[in-house]
């Protein structure tokens, strides 16, 4: 039965910067691949994405950080953490320093997708943690 | 899914009508992908609706729909009502994906707890309003938001069918889009209840307005008085007069009015669940008595009438 | 006699051609397509056929006169270099300055100055997580701020390009500086850079802080502004550049631009501005892709296709309105995390292109900028690799070097028609500014960025390192991070907070009330009250936001 819903995942950026062709790509290519993608313009505020991920039941949300926006995601996180989205798996793509992957996959982010990945891989590794983030969740 | 333990529905149910956010967010989950429980859920509620009233909100993309939507958010939350906000996106015909951007527009809520935004792929459903909107809307009625609005994008039959759904219709243009108004009179300013010339600081606004007023007066909206507004969405002009001129239209709980909605909605959930029962059917079952009567057709034994009325007895059978 | 020469040449010409494409034919029987990112096809061979020099007159001429094909002045690099504006902007103000005095020690008087994302976004300091602060740009709210950014610099003998989108207050900030200090207006020389709010509208979004209606209002005030009260400054740059990254191909890129361009224009004119004054204070700047001759062809098109529209569509008859003034920069969007050391390649052949493309201006990127901010010793490769194409390979011996060359001057004149055609696109759209504003442009870029995504992910477009020649990387190569202190940043904040509070706050509630009813009335500039507002001490993000709520935020259209 749960194959029967589309996949569905947070395309966003947070933080400062507004570089969004990487995140319009990979929204595209995602929809195209059949998933459902709710995408926001940059600058979301941690708090709107929780609140945003909630309303909207995703699966998987995938940040793209450029500049140093990526190191408010552990604060991202602990908020879903708190917020008691504990399923919800979070990549983050875009240009991260390599002592800051280390960091971000210790805070609890699923994956770090660089520069230069092939779409349909990222494609695939949403697919696969959308399916563990149904896995463990009570409702699903 | 359908083997879920009744105890765990049931458990959501009460989450959502004590006004849990997730429990309301998972509730649609459920009905939109028609998982096992979600006609226990839908019977379960229906107690609990009632409360709310619904707006729906159309007009052509560019008109700045989601902008307003956002400044007419503000203004219902200044007057403390709470808010439940369901944007229709078309799906891709092609993938099944969707790409769910409306929320484009929506960020300033993003920290209030008296907003609930949910984005809503028509899949594939032809109208443009996706097959259980009007149930989405029940689930929020039941999780006790005071407004909700409807959002839909496109032209035609989405409008007309939003009307189903919503207490108040209110349509949206704009100047300098080109032809958009001339291509309006079709169908939407029938079903509308309010009409809203939106970016009215644009030069070729009162164009726009005037063009509007002399449809109306030629009878295009016959049915009682359609006020034609003007707002600036991007400043929030015009806007507490937009939520007045709702407001003032919205049926008191217990009138006619609000029974007739009622009833006008239950019909069309009716409706729309024989018209998603026939076309499950048509497009599993079917296939061979379906060409079997295409064949027929085309021979001139059989008109296409006789043979739609055929296959709506096939169908029904089928169900028994 | 002669004539039978001439016939005879030609009869030999068509021998050899014929013969030579049996040759050709004879070894690649099945050849493939060569497309390039514009869609145009490339073929083996180009030749008296493809271009006529004939034609030489109409087409190219001489430099310095129309149609400006092989550069806007007559002298081009033999005269003057091009100016080689590193972006620079790290850190606190302090920082900043020590930079920029080492520059300015070794002989530099073209500088940049490139705020944090926060002040991009419109904000103070404070107004922000102080994780972001510094880390890609310099942190600057207040006149205290800027003069300590331009300390012991003399304002009036350096010019300055400052990235400073809508409503220009940072030029407003060293504007308040120069009085201060008694510089004189007259003397302060550079551009605001990101004036450009369509193309942030459509494609840089982050610095896309105002609704549409209100910038539309403030470019042409603070245009009006500085002719009049500034006149040696460059009130607006066009931008193509973000487009191009955006995903458009070079040749949108440049027909969005040239678009853009005209709408200001025409709104500058409907304000009643002479054009003879404010055309030739417009200029552009634009993305140089690894496409080599693509892009020196879309330069020449581009430079060649303005002096038309200006002569032409605007029937402006000063020479100085037709010069087509660009900066250049070297696209990022080429450049991979995958053994970073080939972007000094990548780099220096983008360099190269735009050299050629005539630019009067460049930026070339840092190696490394893939991985990070960049760091000093990379934006010295960076620097270096403009100082080797000029001073060793002698790029800037002759005017327009490959003018005449078969290939590029077809490629111009196909680049061209490319161009032409999306502008007939827009045109027949209602012009750009109502392109954008439904989306139209966003839609065609989100396309060409789709398409190109698919030409890597299919890998007909072959990227080094990314989806060919990939090698196993040993990580611990890279450079560490510089990053601003915690203290520096709490120092900071301490002193905005301290700014704020010995301010005389009757001249700054008066400043923001006037600001706020300049923007509600046609009479007065509004632009002049931002000036007015930054010398008031009023800062950055108050001015910003005041604006914001005047006008509504800015929110840009983004369509996937």
């Amino acid at each position: 039965m749960a194959a029967k819903r589309p996949i569905k995942v947070l395309v966003t950026k947070i933080g400062l910067d507004g570089h969004d062709r990487g995140s319009r790509v990979v929204a595209a290519f995602l929809r195209d691949a059949g998933m459902e993608v709710v995408y926001t313009p940059p600058w979301q505020k941690i708090d709107a994405v929780v609140k945003l991920s909630l309303e909207e039941d995703v699966d998987v949300i995938g940040v793209s950080c450029l500049a140093t926006d990526h190191l408010l995601i552990p604060k991202l996180l602990q908020a879903l953490r708190e917020a008691d989205l504990k399923h919800i798996r979070v990549v983050v793509g875009g240009i991260v320093p390599d002592e800051d992957e280390k960091m971000l996959l210790d805070a609890g982010v699923s994956r770090v997708i660089h520069p230069g990945t092939a779409l349909k891989d990222i494609a695939t590794a949403i697919f696969d943690l959308a399916h563990e983030a149904r896995a463990v969740d009570e409702f699903s | 899914m359908s083997a879920r333990p009744r105890d765990e529905v049931e458990q959501l149910l009460e989450r959502l009508i004590a006004g849990q956010r997730f429990a309301l967010a998972r509730a649609i989950t459920l009905i939109e992908s028609r998982a096992g429980p979600a006609p226990s859920i839908l019977r379960s509620i229906r107690s609990a609706i009632g409360n709310a009233r619904t707006l729906g909100l159309t007009g052509a993309p560019g008109v700045g729909k989601s902008t307003l939507i956002n400044a007419v958010v503000r203004e219902y939350r200044s007057r403390n009502k709470t808010v439940a906000v369901a944007a229709v996106d078309p799906s891709s015909p092609l993938s099944g994906g969707a790409v769910l951007g409306d929320r484009v527009r929506m960020g300033e809520h993003g920290g209030d707890d008296g907003v609930f935004i949910r984005s809503i792929s028509s899949r594939g459903h032809l109208g443009g309003l996706s097959a259980t909107t009007a149930q989405v809307v029940d689930l929020m009625d039941a999780a006790g938001w005071e407004r909700i609005i409807v959002e839909t994008v496109g032209a035609g039959q989405s409008q007309v069918e939003i009307a189903q759904v919503a207490d108040v219709s209110v349509v949206v243009c704009a100047p300098g889009l080109g032809d958009d108004v001339q291509a309006m009179k079709a169908g939407i300013l029938e079903i509308a209840d309010v009409l809203v010339v939106n970016k009215a600081d644009h030069p070729r606004a009162d164009e726009t307005y005037t063009q509007l007023v002399g449809m109306l007066d030629l009878g295009c909206g016959n049915r009682r008085s359609v006020p034609v507004l003007s707002t600036v969405a991007t400043n929030g002009r015009g806007v507490v007069a937009l939520v007045d001129a709702i407001e003032q239209r919205l049926p008191d709980s217990d009138s006619a009015l609000r029974r007739e909605h009622a009833a006008r909605r239950i019909r069309f959930l009716i409706a729309q669940a024989a018209a998603h029962e026939l076309k499950t059917y048509l497009s599993a079952e079917s296939e061979a008595y379906m060409h079997e009567l295409c064949e027929r057709v085309a021979r001139g034994e059989l008109s296409v009438d006789k043979a739609a009325r055929a296959l709506l007895d096939a169908a029904l059978k089928a169900r028994d | 006699m002669a004539e039978k020469t001439a016939s005879m040449l030609q009869a030999e010409t068509v021998k050899a051609n014929a013969k030579w494409r049996h040759d050709y034919q004879q070894r690649i029987p099945e050849d493939s397509t060569v497309t390039n990112r514009s869609g145009i096809d490339i073929k083996p061979l180009y030749g008296p056929d493809d271009w006529d020099s004939n034609r030489y007159m109409r087409d190219l001429g001489y430099p310095g006169q129309p149609p400006m094909t092989r550069g806007i002045y007559p002298t081009m690099y033999r005269g003057r270099t091009w100016s080689q504006r590193q972006l620079i902007g790290l850190g606190t103000p302090e920082d900043y300055n020590l930079r920029l005095r080492r520059l300015i020690e070794a002989g530099n008087s073209a500088i940049s100055l490139i705020p944090c994302n926060s002040v991009y976004r419109g904000y103070d300091i404070d107004e922000v997580d102080p994780l972001l602060l510094g880390t890609c740009g310099t942190t600057v709210n207040t006149i205290e701020d800027m003069d300590r950014c331009f300390q012991a610099i003399d304002i009036g003998r350096i010019s300055t390009a400052m990235n400073d989108p809508l409503p220009f207050t940072l030029l407003a900030l060293l504007l308040a500086v120069a009085e201060k200090r008694g510089v004189s207006w007259q003397k302060i020389t550079g551009t605001s850079n990101q004036s450009d709010y369509i193309s942030h509208f459509v494609a840089n979004h982050m610095f896309f802080r105002l609704a549409l209606p209100g910038c539309r209002r403030v470019l042409v005030d603070h245009i009006a502004f500085c002719n009049d009260r500034v006149p040696n400054w460059n009130p607006l740059s066009v931008v193509g550049q973000h487009m191009q990254q955006a995903g458009a191909t070079p040749a949108q890129a440049m027909a969005f631009t040239l678009c853009t361009a005209m709408h200001y224009v025409e709104d500058c004119l409907a304000r009643g501005l002479d054009p003879a004054r404010f055309l030739p204070r417009f200029t552009f700047f634009f993305d140089v892709s690894i496409s080599f001759f693509e892009e020196i062809a879309k330069f020449r098109a581009g430079r060649r296709l303005w002096q038309e529209i200006v002569q032409q569509r605007f029937g402006v008859t000063e020479p100085r309105a037709w010069r087509f003034k660009f900066h250049a920069q070297t696209s990022g969007v080429d450049l991979t995390r995958q053994q970073p050391l080939n972007n000094i390649a990548r780099v220096t052949v983008q360099a190269m292109a735009g050299i050629f493309g005539g630019l009067q201006s460049l930026h070339t990127d840092s190696y490394d900028e893939v991985l990070s901010s960049p760091t000093e010793s990379a934006a010295q490769v960076a620097v270096n690799t403009q100082n080797v194409l000029r001073e060793e390979a002698h790029l800037t011996d002759v005017i327009d070097p490959l003018g005449g060359s078969y290939y590029v001057e077809t490629l111009t004149d196909q680049m061209e028609r490319e161009i032409r055609s999306v502008i007939a696109h827009i045109d027949a759209a209602g012009g750009m500014f109502k392109a954008v504003e439904t989306g139209l442009v966003q839609s065609m870029i989100g396309e060409s960025a789709r398409e190109f995504a698919r030409k890597v992910e299919s890998g007909e477009q072959v990227i080094v390192g990314v989806n060919a020649y990939q090698t196993e990387e040993d990580a611990s190569m890279r450079q560490p991070l510089e990053r601003p202190s915690a203290e520096g940043v709490q120092d900071q904040l301490n002193r905005l907070q301290r700014f704020k509070a010995d301010r005389d706050r009757h001249k700054v509630d008066r400043a923001l009330y006037e600001l706020a009813a300049a923007a509600d009335s046609e009479k007065v500039n509004v632009y002049s009250k931002v000036v007015d507002a930054a010398i008031a001490c009023v800062t950055h993000g108050e001015i910003v936001a005041c604006l914001r709520r005047e006008y509504g935020d800015g929110v840009p259209l983004v369509e996937v």
